[in-house]
């Protein structure tokens, strides 16, 4: 489409910026002098896509490579996709504006199961066929990695490979071997019958499966000489890895609009609810100097003047004190302001507080996730009311005056008693700043309480348990609401529908993607956005496919049952995962990595927390 | 501390970017210079930046001002042209940086340039017996929500022609501004007359005898 008209109608929507392409560090080839052409795809909005660290390292790195130019894709919002499918333009890449069906992969990255739709979206309006097997040539090939691909069951049918575990080396494995079969003019069958050998590749086209009479999986087969399990890839060296030296900087607002520096992957607490404390196993760090290093080197070349130090739980890196001391050093001196997100209660000293204090006086956040003691210990969320009570009262007495608190409601074993406690802790709390005299003068006291709800991953000890139903979900949200009786205390908590559906695709299988089809055909898109979403015609879609969500989300599974993702090796053992279940309903703790190591299988590696020195 | 104006063009992709985003960007453009900016020494401390006259989101510009502020006197204009020329991307590009001529005050004036492309011979007539009207009252929403009638023949110091775009003239600046889509918008609803899109380059900010701002 020539620029003037492809202009004027990006003028005709909300936020043209999403569109325009043309960012500062957006890299820009010869298409006549690469080899391989790759769409990163994020199958949500460009605010929230460009906010996504995985994508900035992984388009830095392909584009560090002469041969590969790697261009970014987002969802088209809904005013533009009406554009869009009026004027014909297919779904285009935001460097070159070249269409992506003649791309040699299209590659998603899958970070929350409410984005599927998106992706059938994009795939549709990009004008490729949404199903691998309609998909007969060698390209485009139709990848995707991110956390959803522990279970990418729901996705089987569309997407030819999957990714499992970190990206930087795989990736390019895979980019490479693809490079010899299109110079042979191989097949596609050929191509992934041999990328399928390559540790860390997924190619759900050479699995098959049966069901037993009540609906469970009887048994998966491999087909001729593909491995009967995959096993995710990690990186054993963060200092040495890849990491970009700088990010594309958008021209308007993003979600997390500041330079993002990783500090270490994995996580040695092990909650139980949480998917990515397991599937990112195990702990990795980056050297306080490679970080320093890092960091102020993307500084320089974006010219952000704010740093987020970045991992599942930041002040568990061994070395955060000479860390931010080092970074303090320049940091002042640059007007460079940093954040640390992710803090834990326990281990938050007045050291930390003071050195963040420093920078800049943001809002203190914390996740006790659960109202009470026992609660707390079957989740396996190792702080206790003494330590949240402590952590507030330093922060008090620091200057802090709103402190905003996360929990989890529909957790495993949770009763009433569980929910009053949420209550209680938050009135707790607002006692104990008016119990102090050094509190801050003449302010009040604000605590918010966010109340998300529990839905049961794969590869967590709760992988077992059902979902609470949906109306329970509102009884029970409806209940602490009546326990909270001052102002003080705000409160808010998720949609109870959106909530049953990710549990559904969450643990679904591959009939499920005849249900994501149907729904996308029948409009759905967007489902994370309150505005978009719409259960009535998810629904819809699962009865004309005959097939019961509850299945999915509510029922209790055995130990013994096999579940969708079995075959796929994340290196933490069904076993452990029993155990830590049992473990779970006795109310029993596990110590985190660091205190000892519960044998959780993630030490094949070879590397990382399971081999410090204790 | 020495103050200067750096002049740019704002072309191409960045006539999505809305002036809020404008600023941001500059910042950070700024920063990656590594010029030895002023910052403000408020409680919350960013870079000191005044743009002449902010640009609407979908046009062009040929004469952009930015002002800014530098620590070091003996910084030259050339060395912070150089800057700024080595970090901008493609579609932003930088004229020149000099010291203010003129207070921001004296802006008066706008020209700007609108191409309706082949469509021009359609509606050229037309459009020359409307900006010809001695008045045009038409509805302008005011900063605060309220609307308001306005006759905008007093604000149009003058069109033309040239090759076959219409070359507008515009009172500009805080006290009174009128933006060339008003005048279009009034346009189409007033004659009855089919939207047509067209594109819009601010050509030049003037002062009030109609002399280059500087």
């Amino acid at each position: 489409m020539d620029t003037k008209k492809f202009e004027a109608l990006l003028l005709s929507v909300q936020k043209p910026g999403r569109y325009s392409g043309g960012e500062i560090n957006s890299v820009i080839k010869d298409k006549q002098k690469v080899d391989v052409r790759f769409a990163f795809c994020f199958p949500d909005t460009y605010e929230i896509g460009m906010s996504h660290l995985g994508m900035k390292i992984l388009y830095s790195q392909f584009n560090s490579r002469e041969d590969i130019w790697c261009e970014r894709v987002f969802a088209p919002w809904t005013d533009f996709e009406e554009v869009m499918r009026r004027e014909k333009l297919p779904l285009f890449a935001l460097e070159s504006r070249d269409p992506i069906k003649d791309f040699d992969f299209i590659g998603f990255t899958l970070q929350y199961e409410m984005a599927y739709t998106n992706v059938l979206n994009m795939l549709d309006l990009a004008g490729v066929p949404l199903k691998s097997k309609d998909r007969k040539e060698l390209s485009p090939l139709v990848v995707a990695g991110g956390p959803c691909a522990c279970n990418p069951e729901p996705l089987a049918d569309f997407v030819d490979i999957f990714f499992l575990g970190e990206g930087e080396e795989v990736d390019l494995e895979v980019i490479d071997l693809y490079k010899e079969h299109k110079k042979k003019g191989s097949s596609k069958e050929e191509f992934l019958k041999a990328a399928a050998k390559i540790e860390g590749v997924y190619v759900p086209s050479l699995y098959d499966l049966e069901y037993n009479p009540d609906g469970t999986i009887a048994s998966l087969s491999a087909k001729g000489d593909t491995p009967k399990s995959v096993k995710k890839r990690i990186i054993k060296n963060l200092d040495k890895v890849y990491y970009p030296d700088s990010f594309v900087v958008p021209f308007i607002e993003i979600v997390h609009d500041r330079v993002v520096e990783e500090v270490f992957r994995g996580c040695i607490r092990g909650c139980r609810f949480c998917q990515a404390g397991f599937i990112y196993r195990p702990v990795r760090e980056k050297s306080a100097e490679t970080v320093n290093r890092q960091a102020k080197c993307l500084c320089e070349n974006t010219g952000y003047d704010e740093i987020s130090l970045s991992s599942l739980s930041t002040s568990d890196y061994r070395e955060i004190e000479p860390l931010l001391s080092k970074m303090l050093d320049w940091t002042e001196k640059s007007h460079v302001s940093m954040a640390l997100p992710s803090l834990r209660i326990d281990n938050f000293s007045e050291e930390l507080l003071e050195k963040i204090n420093h920078v800049r006086k943001s809002g203190l956040t914390f996740a006790p996730e659960a109202g009470t003691q026992r609660l707390r210990d079957v989740i396996n969320k190792n702080v206790t009311e003494d330590e949240i009570i402590n952590t507030c009262k330093m922060a008090f007495a620091g200057g802090y005056t709103a402190v905003k608190l996360y929990f989890m409601l529909g957790l495993p074993t949770e009763t009433d008693e569980d929910l009053k406690g949420i209550a209680d802790l938050g009135q707790k709390i607002v006692d104990t700043y008016y119990s102090m005299p050094n509190k801050p003068k003449g302010k009040s006291v604000s605590v918010s309480i966010s109340v998300s709800t529990f839905v049961p991953k794969p590869f967590t000890p709760f992988q077992f348990e059902p979902q609470i139903t949906e109306e329970e979900i509102r009884r029970r949200q409806e209940y602490l609401k009546s326990c909270i009786t001052t102002r003080k205390i705000s409160l808010s908590y998720h949609d109870s529908s959106t909530s049953f559906l990710e549990g559904v695709l969450a643990r679904g299988d591959r009939r499920l993607g005849a249900v994501i089809e149907k729904a996308f055909l029948s409009g759905c898109r967007f489902d994370s956005w309150t505005e978009c979403f719409n259960l009535e015609k998810w629904l819809a879609a699962f009865e004309s496919c005959g097939i019961s969500p509850e299945f999915y989300a509510n029922r209790k599974r055995e130990y013994s049952e096999i579940n969708p993702w079995d075959h796929l090796d994340y290196a933490v053992t069904k076993s452990f995962l029993i155990k830590e279940s049992k473990l779970a309903h006795s109310e029993q703790t596990t110590p985190n990595c660091r205190e000892k190591c519960a044998g959780c299988g993630a030490n094949c590696y070879g590397e990382g927390v399971c081999f410090e020195n204790r | 501390m020495k103050t200067v104006r750096v002049f740019f063009k704002k072309l191409g992709r960045m006539k999505f970017i809305s002036h809020l985003d404008m600023t941001r960007f500059m910042s950070r453009l700024i920063t990656k210079s590594q010029i030895p900016v002023w910052y403000t020494e408020g409680f919350n401390q960013h870079i000191y930046m005044n743009f002449a006259l902010p640009l609407s989101l979908g046009f062009e510009g040929m004469y952009e001002i930015l002002e800014i502020r530098l620590n070091d006197d003996e910084y030259s204009n050339e060395a912070c042209l150089e800057a700024l020329k080595r970090v901008s991307p493609p579609d932003i590009e930088f004229v020149r940086v000099a010291e203010p001529k003129m207070p921001m005050k004296d802006i008066a004036f706008a020209e700007f340039v609108l191409d309706f492309g082949d469509n021009i011979s359609a509606i050229k007539e037309k459009l020359t017996e409307f900006l010809n009207r001695d008045s045009i009252i038409c509805e302008k929403k005011g900063k605060k929500g309220k609307i308001k009638e306005i006759d905008i023949i007093p604000k149009i110091a003058s069109f033309s022609f040239q090759n076959d775009k219409l070359v507008l003239c515009l009172t500009a600046g805080n006290e009174d501004n009128l933006n060339p889509s008003l005048v279009m918008d009034t346009f189409f609803a007033q004659t009855e007359t089919e939207e047509l899109f067209y594109s819009v380059t601010r050509t030049a900010i003037l002062d009030k005898n109609k002399k280059i701002f500087e």
